[in-house]
């Protein structure tokens, strides 16, 4: 049997600013995940930051140990993710300008 | 049981698993949950590659999760065998809806039977009750107001160009004005269309009608579900849905034990024609809230059969 994989729009064309967290998505199936942003438009002098978060019930929240990444500009930047959690969700901060807009994709195997 | 599962010992399957359904002679599929969503998605309206020109009512529907059933006070649940359901969790907004579908197209016109085993719940909170939760006697929970409706139903096409339609079927948990209905409905006015808002017609807040009244109670269709008290107890029902793609009519719903005969309900079909859809056979399911609340709706698996 081959592995399963899923691919989740977790959020489409949003604006991401500093405090959003997005959708919570069950991810207790999956061995390894990676999250992918498509920033679609962005001031150019804008830097975004995404740190994963994990929970064991989609309410409480903490911080997943992997290191957070930054892109400024338009363009994909990934996450990825190991020891994957039950639940997880994306935390956006953005400096250089209010906000940037995106796309948010969770992709998972396992 | 119908006579017809009377005849067809579980185990004629060669899975245990289906002794549970009682499908028509051909199984078109057989969805377990604990394999992944199997060809459930999010649906999205129609565009151009621009996100921002689809409607707003069809532009955010969630994708579908594969659920261990798992809550703060007691972890998991799980589903009735394995571990995993297919969940839609609405975001936690007024009127939100979060809709999976699956795609098929069809060889014959005749009946179509959807059944599966689903559970729903509105999202728990950890600590003290929210403002909107007073009144818990122990056994009455408010939290049964938090969830709004769900609704099973289909996108069917005899021909390109010709006759489509959709039926829906809704259970309203509670009313808009927050009343606990637990009603079974059916719609009575069309969906809109891409086409048909390409077209003039307004857009729409609820993605099965024309106006969000547009809906009238199945005849005997009060059904008080199993709520069971909390919002981290689930109880799985079971659902048996028979629409007939020949008479383009919806036939017979069976929730547990209350059987309810649709034959007589009239289905709105469009009176234009769509191109590219010959025999299109969508099947949808949705959860929708009414309140600034994520609504939950768990399928355990679903079974689709045909009589040809």
């Amino acid at each position: 049997m081959l592995r399963r994989s899923f691919t989740a729009v977790i959020e489409r064309n949003v604006d991401f600013a500093t405090g959003f967290v997005c959708e919570p998505y069950e991810t207790g199936w999956a061995i390894e995940a990676r999250w992918f942003v498509n920033i679609l438009a962005a001031d150019p002098a804008a830097v975004l930051a995404i740190t994963a978060e994990v929970s064991p019930d989609g309410l409480a929240w903490c911080p997943h140990e992997a290191a957070p990444v930054e892109r400024s500009g338009p363009g994909l930047m990934t996450l990825p993710i190991t020891n994957v959690g039950p639940w997880g969700r994306l935390s956006f901060s953005v400096r250089g300008a209010e906000s940037v807009r995106g796309i948010c994709y969770l992709t998972l195997k396992g | 049981m119908t006579e017809r599962a009377l005849t067809r010992p579980a185990l004629a399957y060669g899975d245990v698993r289906l002794s549970r359904f009682d499908p028509l002679p051909r199984i078109l599929f057989f969805d377990d949950f604990d394999n992944g969503a199997n060809g459930w998605c999010e649906l999205i309206g129609n565009h151009d590659g621009d996100l921002d020109k689809v409607r707003p009512v069809v532009s955010d529907m969630r994708p579908p999760q594969i659920s261990s059933v798992s809550f703060w006070d007691i972890g998991t649940h799980g589903s009735i065998d394995g571990t995993y359901a297919l969940k839609l969790a609405t975001r936690p907004r007024a009127n939100h809806m979060s809709l999976a579908i699956k795609r098929l197209t069809y060889v014959k016109p005749g009946l179509v039977q959807f059944e599966t085993y689903f559970t729903f719940k509105s999202e728990a909170w950890i600590g003290a009750r929210p403002d909107h939760q007073s009144g818990y006697d122990g056994n009455v929970d408010p939290s049964v107001f938090d969830f709004g409706d769900f609704t099973i139903g289909n996108d069917v096409c005899d021909r390109e160009g010709g006759r489509r339609y959709h039926c829906a079927l809704r259970y309203q948990n509670t009313d808009h004005a927050g009343n606990l209905t637990r009603n079974w409905q059916y719609k009575t006015s069309l969906q809109t269309t891409t086409k048909m808002e390409f077209s003039g017609r307004p857009a729409v807040s609820d993605y099965h009608v024309s106006d969000p009244g547009d809906w009238a109670d199945v005849p005997g269709g009060h059904q008080p579900l199993c709520y069971n008290e909390i919002p981290t107890k689930i109880n799985w029902h079971y659902l048996r849905y028979v629409f007939d793609t020949e008479a383009g009519r919806n036939v017979e719903l069976q929730v547990n034990d209350k059987v309810m005969d649709l034959r007589n309900i009239a289905v709105p079909a469009y009176d234009h024609g769509y191109w590219g859809l010959d025999r299109l056979m969508n099947f949808c399911i949705d959860v929708r809230t009414h309140k600034p609340v994520r609504n939950f709706l768990f399928l355990d698996s679903v079974v689709v059969s045909v009589d040809w």
